[in-house]
């Protein structure tokens, strides 16, 4: 639990959560003050709202800055039902915690339509609203003088009722962390961190973009609106004071500190959060000044949190913070004949691309006119022409980024008009960018596990891997198999920054690979490389077009072009105006003027 | 509803809605080059309507008390990009990299209140007004009685924003700015010095706060958590004009506070919510703002 990296595939011990357990039963019963009940139930309730900021922010990178509105409608839907309508507690947090997701999952339609500053100030003005509403509905909320008498729980025979709300609270928190946790290891968390690299590129390989930030969204909310139930039941009182912007800031401020990202930094950061609130309980007069400092030095010095600074001060003292998790498959032959299976199975799948007569206009600039281009199956198919020419509007085109005014693109047959990036990916469009796509921060595996196809449904394997047995092997098995056809296996445990460009653009193209395409598009694939390097992707798709791929690529470079492509399509500002097989398009003069421009009125 | 009523209304409107609008064009000019805002531009205009308090409460001339103002604002514009924006460029690795400015921002927007909060106090407080002799002098328009007060702040708003269309329309400053919103890299080989220009919309927005924060003291009751609702405003306000259109925030801006006016005049509990709903709803619907394309994220 207290581990940075996840490691999804080896056996793990499930201890932490365990002692987890054991020290919430004895918590209560030991002989100390009631007032670290209470605490302690503080602690539960608000790290669980601190999980759901962090997988929000820290994982898919989706700001919140209205976390504290969420939380208010979990408390005031708790608390009202049970005060005014008398439902029993279990119902009434149920409730809440509904009616919480529900206002997420509506801001979620914004964050559907909108990123990152629109994101922030949307949330920032629902959280406002919110506040306002519960400081001005009096008839409703009691506003600032607040809901007296919510029901708590009551004594059940020896156990007093704090016991009750405590074991609550806690056995949710590690629910919660548990589920945060699984999210981290597995598919989910993936596609949620390549939603925070970039929506295009996580389209690419085949996220519904839309419905993961909607879902993500809503269950952040949920789990806030969970910590504002219990939150509301606690003392039995609840004043509209408690959900100002600043308790926003407060649950940004302990996932900061705990460290964005991480699987532990929830809790550490609320840790951490408590104890500031403590101790600033004495000189509330500077509470602000304290919270703003501590933002800025965390972010300009710590950026990693309390997490990270564990992480790295255990490595210091040579504990690994995760097992290695090649470690596992290095009792594979690793030959790569599962990858070759896989291509020649994709060979029987691989399909054509056929461009009929599309154009795009920006604000009347004509920047793609009327082209066409045939994609045979199994070719490698070049696209070049000079800056400027259309090229990159053309491969957007046909990957779903822009739908062109007029004309179509088909995969194989299929008519792609309308379809989406996502949906494209899926049926069997794979891509490559020119400014490398990678989520940074996860290992090399991780990264090629991410397109490859789930051989599970989602909560399939959380039973295995609650119970620490590995899990996705299947999958993990093919990606190492992939990366080894690509001869970068050995480099599975590393994070892509640790990697040279060369490896980093390899790695692009066996994640591409892994999602088993049926066409692949290559968007410049050896922009800044040196010639050792270039050789090594011309290779490397030299064997990937005797496997039978269709491949259509963009690229500056001649040289490579040339030798690389069967056929090679030239564009000249937005218009087609040369094709055919690398020979006939080196000897085209109309090609040779494009480039070379022509003598003064010859 | 009468005439006279809706001339109030329409003029309370404009003048708050003028006031967003400087604000909000702030935010505009530093999101054109930089593509980060002040999350705490409200709390800067909070920081101009305590500095004129101070120093007219002094007795300086209402010249010098405004130039202090612009001062003041200008070197915490400077202060903000050395602090909260620059040394974030370096860290690219941060795990919510791009957006770490939001909260670096708002880290000093809650230094600010609290520091404003210590020498002036909690409660609310009344700033003298800024061109009439008194805080309610009204004179008659068709029949409606008008602060004049507030007929001023709307042609001084009105001059200002004027200026600043000139200034980035017409000025070789303003087209710097536009030069590398435009494309860094190019502007940059055309010997424009970007550090500066990107330190330079820092200062010019907190200065716009400080506009905002001279105009409006003599408007409301100020006091140092009265900034928060500033910056979700104008960032509305912008987020109407799509970050990117300075006529947009312009149109959005006025509509915004007459809009306010109007609702405040129908319901006095609720009445300032149902600008920023129906502000949301527009958002919602076309995320691009009222007048610009849509642009989509190619990357």
């Amino acid at each position: 639990m207290f581990a940075n990296h996840p490691a999804a595939g080896v056996k793990r011990n499930r201890y932490v959560y365990l002692i987890g357990l054991v020290v919430m039963a004895v918590w209560p019963w030991l002989p100390i003050n009631g007032f670290y009940v209470f605490l302690a139930q503080t602690f539960f309730y608000t790290a669980i709202a601190v999980i759901g900021l962090n997988l929000l922010l820290g994982l898919s990178g989706q700001m919140s800055l209205g976390q504290a509105g969420f939380y208010a409608l979990g408390a005031y839907g708790s608390a009202l039902t049970a005060l005014k309508l008398g439902w029993p507690l279990p119902l009434s947090i149920l409730f809440g915690t509904v009616i919480a997701a529900v206002g997420g999952a509506l801001v979620g339609v914004f964050a559907l339509r909108t990123r990152g500053l629109y994101l922030a100030m949307t949330t920032l003005a629902v959280g406002y609203v919110l506040d306002i509403l519960a400081q001005r509905w009096v008839g409703l909320t009691g506003g600032t003088m607040g809901l007296m008498g919510i029901p708590q729980f009551e004594n059940m025979s020896w156990i007093p009722a704090p016991t009750i709300l405590f074991y609550l609270s806690g056995l949710a928190l590690l629910f919660v962390q548990l589920i945060a946790d699984y999210i981290n290891d597995t598919r989910a968390g993936r596609n949620l961190r390549a939603i925070r690299e970039s929506e295009v590129f996580a389209a690419s390989v085949g996220v519904n973009v839309s419905r993961w930030k909607a879902v993500i969204f809503g269950f952040a909310a949920a789990l806030a609106g969970l910590g504002g139930t219990f939150f509301a039941h606690q003392s039995g009182y609840v004043g509209s004071d408690a959900f100002s912007v600043r308790l926003s800031v407060a649950l940004l401020i302990a996932a900061v500190v705990g460290g964005l990202g991480t699987k532990s930094g929830p809790l550490l950061g609320t840790l951490i959060l408590l104890g500031i609130v403590e101790l600033i309980a004495g000189i509330d007069k500077y509470g602000l000044l304290v919270y703003g400092s501590i933002l800025l030095v965390v972010l300009l010095a710590f950026p990693k949190g309390a997490a990270g600074i564990l992480d790295d001060l255990l490595a210091k003292l040579g504990r690994k913070p995760d097992p290695s998790r090649s470690e596992s498959l290095a009792h594979h032959d690793l030959t790569a004949n599962q990858a070759k299976a896989m291509l020649t199975r994709l060979h029987n799948d691989s399909t054509s691309i056929s461009i009929k007569g599309i154009s795009k206009s920006y604000s009347g600039l004509k920047a793609v006119d009327q082209v066409s281009i045939e994609v045979a199956s199994g070719r490698v198919h070049g696209l070049i022409g000079p800056n400027g020419a259309g090229k990159s509007t053309v491969i957007n085109m046909v990957a779903g980024i822009y739908q062109p005014d007029e004309g179509s693109v088909y995969l194989g047959s299929e008519n792609l008009s309308g379809k989406d990036v996502a949906t494209r990916a899926r049926m069997g469009m794979a891509r490559t960018f020119q400014n490398l796509q990678l989520i940074e921060g996860v290992s090399v595996l991780d990264n090629v596990l991410l397109g490859v196809q789930s051989q599970h449904g989602l909560g399939r394997n959380f039973l295995k891997w609650l119970l620490g047995q590995p899990i996705e092997v299947g999958e993990r098995r093919l990606a190492m198999e992939i990366l080894a056809f690509f001869g970068i296996d050995h480099l599975a445990d590393r994070t892509p920054s640790e990697l040279p460009y060369g490896h980093r653009k390899l790695l692009e193209l066996a994640r591409a690979i892994a999602q088993q395409p049926r066409v692949l598009l290559l968007d410049e694939p050896i922009a800044g490389m040196n010639a050792q390097e270039a050789k090594e992707i011309a290779n490397v798709i030299q064997r990937l077009k005797d496997s039978g791929m269709t491949i259509l690529l963009v690229e500056h470079n001649m040289e490579f072009v040339m030798s690389v492509c069967d056929r090679i399509s030239v564009l000249n500002f937005g218009k087609l105006i040369a094709e055919g097989t690398p020979a006939e398009v080196q000897a085209d003069p109309e090609v040779i003027t494009a480039y070379l421009g022509t003598g003064a009125q010859s | 509803m009468q005439l006279t009523n809706l001339i109030q209304l329409v003029s309370g409107g404009l003048a708050m809605g003028a006031i967003y609008v400087i604000v909000a064009l702030g935010l505009y000019i530093t999101h054109l080059t930089t593509h980060k805002v002040n999350f705490g531009q409200g709390d800067f205009l909070m920081v101009g309507t305590f500095v004129m308090l101070a120093t007219r409460a002094a007795g300086l001339p209402l010249i010098v008390c405004v130039l202090l103002t612009l001062l003041v604002l200008a070197v915490m514009g400077w202060l903000l990009d050395r602090i909260a924006i620059r040394p974030l460029e370096r860290k690219k690795t941060l795990k919510i990299g791009a957006f770490s400015w939001i909260l670096t921002t708002a880290g000093i927007a809650l230094i600010v209140q609290n520091v404003i909060e210590i020498l002036f106090g909690k409660t609310s407080q009344y700033s003298p007004p800024l061109f009439s002799s008194q805080r309610d002098h009204v004179i008659q328009v068709m029949g409606a009685g008008l602060f004049l007060e507030e007929i001023l702040i709307i042609f001084a708003a009105a001059i200002i924003v004027f200026m600043f269309y000139g200034f980035m329309f017409h000025t070789k400053w303003g087209k710097s700015i536009q030069a590398v919103a435009f494309n860094p890299e190019a502007a940059q080989l055309l010997g424009i010095n970007m550090q500066l220009v990107k330190v330079g919309v820092f200062v010019l927005a907190s200065i716009l706060a400080a506009v905002g924060g001279i105009l409006i003291g003599p408007l409301v009751t100020i006091n140092p958590h009265m900034g928060l609702v500033f910056t979700i405003k104008a960032l509305i306000v912008a987020a109407i004009g799509g970050f990117a259109n300075p006529v947009g925030i312009l149109v959005g801006g006025i509509l915004f506070g007459v809009f306010e006016s109007a609702s405040n005049y129908i319901d006095s509990s609720f009445g300032d919510l149902y600008p920023l709903l129906a502000a949301l709803l527009i958002i919602a619907i076309k995320p691009s703002g009222l007048f610009s394309e849509r642009q989509a994220d190619v990357r």
